[in-house]
């Protein structure tokens, strides 16, 4: 592992951290940093980053505090509670 | 390519435990705390607080909990939570300093900003101390400057 997906997992534990502490400002600080270092060395974050962290506000999604998860027909419904946002995922059966 | 004192320049800032040794303005020198985040020319240093202690949203960047120190022209001694366990202190001035023309000191000169009283601060712990000047970059692209980047 390099230094670029090191410090992206890093930061993951680290917005996730923030968040449990309430901070949600810095925790999407510290996802918008992650995304950025992703983008620059063309590292795709890990899936459990990616979905739970918000498309839209890039706010830090726990389930319980930040996010509400709901399972749909066809699809997991992540909703962000900071800004509202939904994302569905698709699964098989 | 895990944290050492080496790629400390080009790895992740945010989170580390940190001492101002020395800054250009008075009140920011024995700054000591976390990491909380990073711009391109300052650290923002949550001063005082352990990593337990909560405090609200970016609020608390204006109160006096949270110092954001410049880089340029101050000295940063990180605390490396060392994987190795190494009985005694490991001491070591960053070596890609070296590159920057002006040469970091060894902990010794710099008189440690840390508290001495810390019981157990050498057990499995490095001290690195770094030149701000090497870590003028935006955070997102400390990263690249040389090595592992597949961009060249």
């Amino acid at each position: 592992m390099g230094i670029p997906a090191e410090r992206i997992d890093r930061l993951q534990d680290l917005a996730r951290e923030a968040t449990a502490e309430g901070d949600i400002d810095r925790a999407r600080e510290y996802v918008r940093l992650a995304r950025r270092i992703g983008e620059r060395h063309r590292i795709s974050l890990q899936r459990r980053f990616r979905r739970f962290s918000c498309d839209d506000c890039d706010a830090y999604l726990r389930p319980g505090a930040t996010a509400r998860v709901r399972l749909r027909s066809g699809h997991v419904a992540i909703r962000c509670l900071a800004c509202g946002a939904t994302a569905r995922y698709p699964y098989e059966g | 390519m895990a944290l050492t004192p080496e790629t400390l320049t080009r790895h992740e800032l945010n989170g580390l435990r940190v001492a101002v040794a020395d800054a250009p303005n008075p009140d920011l020198v024995g700054v000591a705390g976390r990491v909380v985040g990073e711009t391109m020319r300052t650290l923002r240093v949550a001063a005082g607080g352990d990593s337990a202690s909560g405090d609200g949203p970016d609020a608390s960047e204006t109160e006096s909990r949270v110092k954001q120190v410049p880089k340029r022209d101050s000295t940063f001694e990180f605390e490396l939570p060392s994987k190795g366990d190494a009985p005694e202190c490991t001491d070591e001035a960053a070596d890609a300093a070296k590159a920057s023309g002006t040469a970091s000191k060894r902990r010794s000169e710099t008189a440690g900003r840390f508290e001495a009283g810390q019981s157990g601060r050498c057990q499995g712990v490095a001290y690195v101390t770094v030149d701000g000047a090497r870590l003028l970059s935006r955070p997102a692209l400390r990263t690249e400057k040389t090595g592992d980047s597949l961009w060249r």
